[in-house]
């Protein structure tokens, strides 16, 4: 596995596995289809919902946000889980499971990150067919209520960083699944922990004081809250969006450290044990 | 003595997506489709008597699927006759499938968290099999293969070889006309493979069961069956008994050479060289010899000729000319290659 | 000849020789059975704290207090346990078609919707049930709805009402894969989301989406309106006292469509 660095040609391989994911991804056309479907139903409602709460609020700001800072929050949030989520979980478990993951240890491709340039085909084609078009029609409809700037930039970087403390969580979950049985329960918990605890479904500006200081020392506010946040607080600074990227980074090294040294036991223990 | 299975002049159309290739043509699938028709049975034909055994043969993607799907109920022909124990299986394919039974060699139809006797049980239930029926096949099967032992067992946990052998045991417990069989040994050991021969065999004949085995497994027909029926492109072309079938290849000999005395040991890719190199020396001296193969099976070169074209002798001095022989044996055509000779060349 | 109708209690009594011994071996996987229990239980929480959280903001929603809408969404908790507990193996639809393992269903002789159904008991759903069932209770005290008869046969009658079209739209949803390769597990989720968006009072939509809602997609049946013969019975519309009528018909339709997409998938391919 160590080899890998060695040769130069391993950049090629992940390309190559890319490309297969996007193909594949592409391929199945009536899945696109209702990707955008499913995203257009689930936007109405939010909207419905969200409008329905704020008209019967005595004040158009609530926590600081006014309904189109809500409504631009909640649907990026939607458009971006639905290119973070990547049933990374379900591979992983899968694999082990299945006992597939044997095979891929002998590959001269690390496991980790096989499976992360696998996914991130089908990533870069949500982003497009999802995300984007979502991005721009959010930014016209609520007629600038982005602002256009800089904070775009960091916007991009703050979703990159996003994206990989995602992945390390889903892939340490995923490990988790070596010793339970259970790729079902382990999922859904992690699913329904990370949505509610990074301002996936309710931004955290609404949370309650003391629950929002729990979550604010919980890595899950790095996935979703910290890139939208960046995007529509117009009042913060450049230090502010520093520091918010450098907490996110901090996430991502310790989730990524966290990540491999559990699956490395893991793993030790399926050749010692012979799954 | 009406037949079990009549089909005359079966047909059967699909209509198939034309998928384009590469990234552009993915992007292009997503706006439009292509559909083109495929002709996967054509104008099959065939009568198969109560307690025959059957061997249906084609290669992949032949209509042998199509073929047992039809008499099954499941898949209705475009156009033909069919008829399943004097009944139109896909009229009423419950009632069809009461008297009949199905094996999938790969895919277990049993309860996979279940132990074996359960899922007999719930079968017991769904073909409302008597409960003197039931028991003695669990007597029958117990006396035949000490099934008994593997009841307790969830199919889960079981080898291959046991979940095959108690999906055929299910298959049999609602005492059906006909069963069918889709590959039953595929991936077992040879041992395996010849219990669940023997099995076969013996339900065939104690049962007087008719039996259709689709297999890609020459050793399964030569154990088992009488008369192959053989399909190709959706076409029947050949249906006859198997010595029928080999008497076309009277003439035809198998000479089997190894050229070092201990030829288990040599690499793959070595055995390919010498094959490559055998048939060159023979093809360039009997070029009048159309039928000459060679080919390499357990570190065995086998060259297969027809007397009629050339001489065994003639063919054996001439390797030994190029390369002495360490150890040499002869054998009439095996089924194997009758089998492969058809699907090349059509002779019949 | 004669002996050939396979009634309902015939299938009744393999039903239950499956899922008694299903649950028998289930017990002997019981991380799995515990894990995912806890799992279920999470998603139940962590929608309760949503709740909890969005009141702690607004009061009231569109007129609809924190309590009633607590009844609804425990009333959507109940009425999603049948679709979760027995219809579950409609998720694996998709793969067994994928892998070719779909045709082992057609050999039996017995109808093949129930054989493919009867496969998975779905036990998780149970946890969902009971907390539903305290989430109703809690709610039905605080707005202090009467314990009558009628109340509680309506209530009754609205969840499996409910229920019926939840089933339904599994139904339709699972049977898209036979004939659309892939992309059926996003139909699926999507499905399957709607149960969650049922759970809001449907007066939130404007004019347009009610009448979508609840003639085109039913999403509106899925709770809402079968809800209101105990939370809010002046409201009750024609249309909601039908629910009952039109569940049964959907289950139907969703059933014809799932054989008939059985049946031509059968036919194709190997």
């Amino acid at each position: 596995m160590s080899n890998e660095s060695k040769n130069g040609t391993s950049v090629k391989r992940y390309l190559a596995v890319l490309r297969g994911s996007i193909m594949e991804a592409l391929s199945f056309r009536a899945s696109t289809m209702l990707r955008i479907l499913g995203n257009l139903v689930y936007l109405l409602i939010i909207y419905f919902l969200w409008k329905a709460i704020f008209d019967s609020s005595p004040t158009d700001t609530v926590n600081g946000m006014t309904f189109y800072d809500t409504m631009i929050y909640l649907v990026l949030a939607a458009a971006m889980f639905n290119f973070m989520d990547t049933f990374v979980v379900w591979h992983v478990g899968d694999d082990y499971q299945t006992g597939q993951i044997v095979l891929y240890l002998t590959k001269p491709i690390g496991y980790q990150p096989f499976l992360f340039f696998s996914r991130v085909g089908n990533c870069l084609i949500s982003f497009f067919v999802t995300f984007l078009p979502t991005f721009i029609i959010v930014y016209f409809v609520t007629e600038g209520s982005i602002a256009f700037g800089i904070n775009l930039l960091f916007f991009v970087i703050s979703i990159l960083l996003a994206m990989g403390v995602n992945f390390c969580i889903d892939f340490f979950v995923g490990t988790i699944c070596f010793y339970t049985q259970s790729i079902w329960g382990v999922n859904i918990m992690k699913e329904v922990v990370v949505s509610l605890l990074s301002g996936a479904t309710i931004p955290l500006a609404f949370f309650p004081e003391t629950f929002r200081k729990i979550v604010d020392f919980l890595p899950f506010q790095a996935i979703y809250h910290m890139p939208l946040h960046i995007l529509t607080d117009k009042t913060m600074q450049l230090s502010d969006y520093v520091t918010s990227l450098g907490i996110q980074l901090f996430w991502m090294v310790v989730m990524l450290g966290i990540s491999k040294l559990f699956w490395k036991i893991s793993v030790r223990q399926l050749t010692v044990n012979g799954g | 003595m009406k037949p079990m299975i009549k089909m005359v002049d079966i047909n059967k159309e699909f209509k198939i997506l034309k998928r384009r290739e590469g990234i552009k043509g993915s992007i292009q699938d997503l706006f439009s489709r292509d559909y083109q028709t495929l002709k996967a049975v054509n104008d099959v034909t065939a009568e198969i008597m109560p307690g025959e055994m059957v061997g249906y043969l084609g290669p992949n993607g032949a209509g042998k699927s199509t073929t047992i799907k039809m008499m099954t109920g499941v898949l209705e022909p475009t156009s033909g006759e069919i008829l399943v124990n004097g009944r139109i299986p896909y009229e009423n394919r419950t009632r069809n499938a009461q008297d009949i039974g199905v094996v999938f060699g790969q895919r277990s139809q049993l309860w996979w968290a279940l132990p074996v006797i359960e899922s007999f049980r719930i079968l017991k239930e769904i073909y409302r099999i008597s409960d003197k029926d039931f028991k003695d096949n669990l007597e029958y099967y117990d006396a035949l293969v000490g099934a008994s032992e593997l009841y307790q067992k969830p199919v889960r946990q079981m080898s291959l070889g046991q979940r095959t052998l108690c999906d055929i045991l299910a298959a049999f417990l609602h005492n059906p006309g006909v069963v069918f069989m889709d590959e039953p040994t595929i991936g077992l050991d040879v041992s395996m493979k010849s219990k669940i021969r023997e099995l076969v065999g013996t339900l065939n004949k104690e049962r007087g069961t008719t039996i259709i085995l689709t297999t890609h497994d020459m050793g399964d027909v030569d154990a088992l069956c009488k008369r192959i029926i053989i399909i190709d492109k959706g076409k029947m072309i050949y249906d006859n008994d198997i010595e029928h079938l080999r008497s076309f290849f009277g003439a035809y000999r198998t000479i089997r050479i190894q050229f070092d005395r201990h030829a288990e040991n040599l690499e793959k890719d070595v055995l390919k060289q010498q094959v490559l190199e055998v048939e060159a020396w023979v093809k360039g001296k009997f070029p009048q010899a159309k039928s000459i193969s060679v080919s390499v099976e357990e570190n065995w070169i086998q060259i297969l000729i027809n007397e009629e074209e050339v001489h065994m002798m003639e063919v054996v001095n001439c390797i030994q000319d190029n390369r002495p022989i360490a150890d040499m044996n002869l054998q009439e055509i095996s089924t194997e290659s009758v089998i492969r000779k058809i699907y090349e060349g059509g002779v019949v | 000849m004669k002996k050939d109708k396979r009634g309902l209690g015939y299938y009744a009594h393999i039903y239950k020789m499956i899922l008694f011994q299903d649950l028998k071996s289930k017990m002997s996987y019981r991380a799995d059975f515990i894990i995912s229990t806890i799992g279920m239980l999470f998603t139940n929480v962590a929608g309760f704290i949503s709740f909890w959280i969005l009141f702690q903001n607004f009061p009231e929603i569109k007129g609809w207090n924190y309590y009633e809408i607590l009844l609804l969404y425990g009333f959507s908790l109940l009425a999603m346990t049948p679709v979760q507990c027995f219809f579950d193996n409609n998720w694996n639809l998709m793969e067994a078609l994928y892998t070719g393992n779909f045709i082992k269903y057609c050999f039996r002789p017995i109808n093949l919707f129930f054989y493919f159904i009867s496969e998975v008991f779905d036990i998780k759903g149970v946890g969902q049930f009971i907390f539903g069932i305290i989430t109703v209770i809690y709610s039905w005290n605080k707005l202090g709805i009467l314990l009558t008869f009628r109340n509680i046969a309506g209530f009754f009658i609205g969840v499996v009402s409910a229920s019926l079209f939840m089933i339904a739209i599994m139904n339709f949803a699972a049977a898209a894969s036979f004939w659309m390769s892939g992309g059926t597990s996003q139909l699926m989720i999507l499905m399957f989301k709607f149960k969650d968006y049922a759970r809001y009072p449907i007066k939130i939509f404007n004019k347009v989406f009610q009448i979508i809602f609840t003639f085109i997609i039913p999403i509106g049946f899925m709770a809402y309106y079968p809800s209101l013969y105990v939370i809010r019975p002046k409201e009750v519309s024609i249309l909601g006292y039908l629910t009952p009528v039109y569940g049964i018909i959907f289950v139907y339709l969703s059933y014809r469509v799932w054989m008939k997409g059985a049946r031509q998938y059968s036919g194709t391919g190997s």
